[in-house]
């Protein structure tokens, strides 16, 4: 947006840099009200409530008009721009240089068993390799296991890769799965991971390079879950060593081993020379360094100054300007992200379901993902992305008929409205998007009182039930499975489902969804799903974001995989 | 000066415990808890209770604070619930650039509001005063935000000639570090120059109409050396307490600076833990901060008793 032009540096601001120093700062003012209210964003550390990743801020009023009309909205399909494919030019990868990486917020721990941050993931997948890999079209690829078979619903075999090295120098084998399955399931860990494995029986040893799961029950989720955090394997001897400590020194098998992290300023890692799973010569940077820049225009201004080489997320208000920027590469990274509300079903207004349709009649969300997100993202017909499989592009999302909604009004006998509490993110773009609502709302004569709320107040309001309406930012996970089940399944306590939703009918299409293992089947499911989950409205949906990131043009053959992770064993700088 | 300085660290006790035991009640009382914002996206509710449980969040809070006064006293401030840090290795280690920075911005405001406060204050009601005045307005007026985007913009974007963000530790190079905190630290001293010119202009116009000044004049002296010696020296006092009160702003506040330049300061930990509820480190990081702008103010007690003889409190 400001370096789109090459003049040579001048040492007088002219007038037209003064105007567009005077752009940059409109955009600043939007920043100022994020600086103001909540300067600790980056400090949420769970990826759950409105995540600094995920709601980002917003533009400013007045550049938004402008802003609105360039971003084109092309969500679903990662395209990977020309210049990130070095197999187009033909040149060969080469070795060397430091890749300086801005994160937008501070990772939490190096643990992938304690980790509940979408930023630690960024770097994980660079220091640790799981099982199973996702490719960019979400497929599961062998990862440290070359292969696995399922003898029976019950059983996963994996046959794991031979000749791979911890970076502690330790042999990856067998009995380091079954540590870590164990680790987790350990209560001694509290780890994070139980919820994501709890089909999981036990991981038994069959042979040094052969390890079976056994499972408490069918779960056709459970390998795309192991291409995460769940299927990250530790270095045993480094857990013994490190003890709690291992939270600030991770070892794995992955492409690159850790150095060193100073909080706040910065992390390293370097190339790790015994790495074998990369093919023709990589990993080939020789380092990684990852700044958290917690100012989403500092970061923008770093990487457009050179001081960083890659961010990992551009702000929906800057998506236009880096696009049009030559001296920067920019990409939409599609992403597995649901954002919405939870509607509190479990006390009034919202246990009465007509009202629950009034108000998502009422809300427009094709113009909230124009004008709020300025089109960086899609309109949601349900909790499943369109980068997914099971994405079912034949559901629209629900229309907005105000005339329908106060017909629901009249319907739950509320025929001149009601008022209700919708608590959000401080975020500019999670208040922009609540005054939108407001106002739609307004016209149907629901009255909307907004409350704004840091991440922890949120988890902790939405955990005990206590709210009408919150908002809700899911990350996503490869099978549709880490959409739906947690947050729509009858449960005894509240987990994710903070709705307290609870359907027969539902219970039994996600169990079904478990058991069915073909990917047809399973998808027509989830249609299924979406369509009663519309029809009940537990959730009002509204938007998957798309992950744009940038990067110099030096970098080469970056791989976006629409889980938004930045994986860098194949990437090179020229 | 000796039982001045015994006194006022005694002092200190009552007022630690009040900020100690206000910090910790706030914080508990807010709504949120460590676990829940730490586990965000788990469902595991029994993991959740028991680490609560072995936190010792389940106590009631009377008994969570002695407890942690008690470890305290003796000199464990616990450690970090979200990643296991020891508190007091992560605020050392950022201590040092907060109180870098903290000098760095106040040597920049000094050397600005020195020259503009006392020229403004000898060519009273001249162009030059009204400068003195334009600089400190806009100083007080502009946010530190918007002064910091506009350095960068400037300085560090087009002129490429400071970094735009980050910290590089003297370690790596004297000159790298001095670079890497300019620019925040022309932020944070600028609006601080201009409180402070303000403030010596008005001191020292009061003291240039003293008897002693004009006795001072009408014995022959030069005029440097009647401004020098007679009026500063005696105009200091109000500019010693600003300067007091923002030392201690500075070490533990310049919390946005460090946002947007992405220092690893204490402002920036303070937020980060406030708002992951890790309550060890709030607590432990807010009693240093207040210990620090204590000690502080009992610098600026006895500076004044150096400017002032008159002033000696023993």
């Amino acid at each position: 947006m400001l370096a789109t032009d090459s003049r040579p540096p001048r040492r007088h601001l002219s007038r037209r840099g003064f105007l567009q120093a005077f752009a940059v700062l409109s955009g600043g003012l939007a920043l100022s009200a994020a600086c103001g209210q909540q300067p600790g964003a980056p400090a949420k550390p769970a990826e759950s409530k409105p995540a600094e990743a995920a709601k980002p801020a917003a533009p400013a009023a007045t550049t938004a008009p402008a802003a609105a009309a360039a971003p084109a909205s092309k969500p679903a399909e990662s395209k990977p721009a020309e210049a990130a494919k070095p197999a187009a030019s033909g040149e060969a990868p080469k070795k060397g240089g430091t890749l300086r990486v801005g994160l937008t917020t501070e990772a939490v721990t190096m643990d992938p068993h304690l980790s509940g941050s979408k930023i630690d993931r960024m770097i994980y997948h660079n220091v640790y390799e799981p099982l199973v890999v996702l490719d960019t079209r979400l497929q599961i690829k062998p990862g440290l296991a070359d292969s696995w078979t399922q003898p029976d619903p019950k059983t996963i075999v994996f046959k794991l890769r031979q000749g791979v090295k911890f970076h502690d120098g330790t042999e990856f084998d067998a009995e380091s799965v079954k540590f870590n399955f164990d680790r987790m399931q350990n209560p001694e860990t509290k780890s994070v991971r139980t919820g994501e494995i709890a089909n999981v029986q036990n991981a038994e040893v069959v042979d040094k390079y052969t390890v079976k799961l056994n499972l408490k029950k069918p779960d056709a989720a459970l390998l795309a879950t192991l291409t995460d955090r769940a299927g990250m394997i530790i270095s045993p001897e480094a857990v013994k060593k490190f003890g709690a400590d291992l939270q600030r020194n991770p070892v794995g098998t992955g492409p690159f081993q850790f150095v060193e992290w100073i909080k706040d300023d910065h992390l390293t890692v370097k190339r790790f020379d015994g790495y074998v799973g990369a093919k023709d010569g990589g990993p080939y940077l020789d380092q990684v360094r990852y700044r958290p820049i917690p100012d989403d225009t500092v970061k923008l201004q770093s990487l457009i100054g050179g001081e960083i080489d890659f961010m990992d997320y551009v702000q929906p208000r800057d998506v236009a300007g880096v696009k049009g920027n030559s001296n920067l590469v920019e990409i939409d990274v599609a992403s597995l992200a649901a954002f919405g509300y939870q509607l509190n079903t479990t006390r009034p207004p919202f246990d009465n379901k007509a009202l629950r349709l009034a108000v998502a009649h009422g809300i427009d969300n094709e113009a909230i993902t124009k004008g709020v997100w300025l089109g960086v993202g899609t309109a949601a017909n349900g909790p499943i992305s369109p980068a997914s499989w099971a994405y079912d592009s034949s559901i629209p999302p629900i229309k907005r008929d105000v005339a329908k909604a106060k017909q629901f009004l009249a319907e739950a006998g509320k025929p001149d409205g009601f008022t209700f509490t919708l608590s959000t993110g401080q975020t500019p773009i999670a208040s922009q998007e609540a005054e939108a609502i407001k106002a739609m709302l307004a016209e149907v004569g629901i009255t909307v009182e907004i409350q704004l709320v840091d991440g922890a107040r949120g988890q902790a309001d939405g955990n005990a039930r206590n709210f009408d309406m919150t908002s809700y930012a899911w990350s996503g996970r490869p099978d549709p499975d880490g959409n739906t089940f947690q947050f729509f399944k009858t449960q005894p306590g509240s987990g994710l489902n903070w709705a307290g939703y609870s359907n027969p009918k539902v219970d039994e299409i996600l169990d079904k969804t478990r058991e069915v293992s073909d990917q047809a089947e399973r998808k027509k499911l989830y249609s299924e799903l979406v369509k009663i989950l519309q029809a009940d409205s537990p959730w009002i949906f509204v938007v998957h974001p798309v992950e744009p990131k940038a990067f110099s043009p030096k970098v080469q053959n970056y791989d976006p995989v629409p889980d938004g992770m930045m994986r860098f064993k194949d990437v090179w700088l020229k | 000066m000796g039982t001045l300085i015994l006194r006022r660290l005694a002092a200190m006790i009552p007022v630690l415990v009040l900020v100690t035991f206000g910090v910790f009640s706030f914080i508990h009382l807010t709504p949120g808890d460590p676990i829940d914002a730490m586990m965000g996206e788990s469902f595991d509710a029994a993991a959740k209770e028991r680490i609560r449980v072995e936190l010792g969040l389940d106590q009631p809070i009377h008994v969570q604070y002695l407890t942690w006064i008690g470890r305290v006293v003796r000199g464990d401030f616990g450690r970090s619930i979200r990643d296991n840090e020891p508190v007091i290795e992560n605020v050392s280690r950022r201590i040092g650039v907060s109180l870098q920075l903290a000098a760095y911005a106040m040597a920049i405001s000094l050397a600005v509001a020195f020259p503009v406060g006392i020229l403004s204050a000898t060519h009273r009601n001249s162009p030059i005063d009204g400068f003195g005045t334009m600089f400190a307005l806009f100083g007080i007026c502009m946010p530190n935000f918007l002064i910091a985007l506009l350095l960068i913009y400037v300085f560090g974007v087009k002129l490429a000639w400071l970094p735009i963000s980050g910290y590089s530790p003297p370690d790596d190079g004297l000159v790298a570090w001095v670079r890497s905190l300019t620019l925040p630290a022309i932020t944070l001293g600028l609006a601080l120059a201009a409180v402070v010119t303000r403030t010596l202009r008005s001191s020292l116009l009061e003291t240039l109409s003293e008897d002693y000044v004009r006795t001072a004049r009408a014995k022959g002296l030069a005029e440097y050396l009647v401004i020098r010696r007679h009026a500063l020296k005696n105009g200091l006092i109000p500019v010693v307490t600003i300067l007091g009160l923002q030392l201690g702003t500075l070490i533990g506040g310049a919390v946005i600076t460090e946002f947007i330049f992405a220092l690893p300061g204490v402002g920036r930990l303070v937020v980060s833990a406030i708002f992951s509820r890790d309550y060890p480190m709030v607590q432990g990081v807010i009693l240093l901060i207040a210990i620090g702008f204590v000690l502080s103010n009992l610098l600026v007690d006895i500076v004044y008793g150096w400017l002032d003889p008159r002033i000696r409190y023993g």
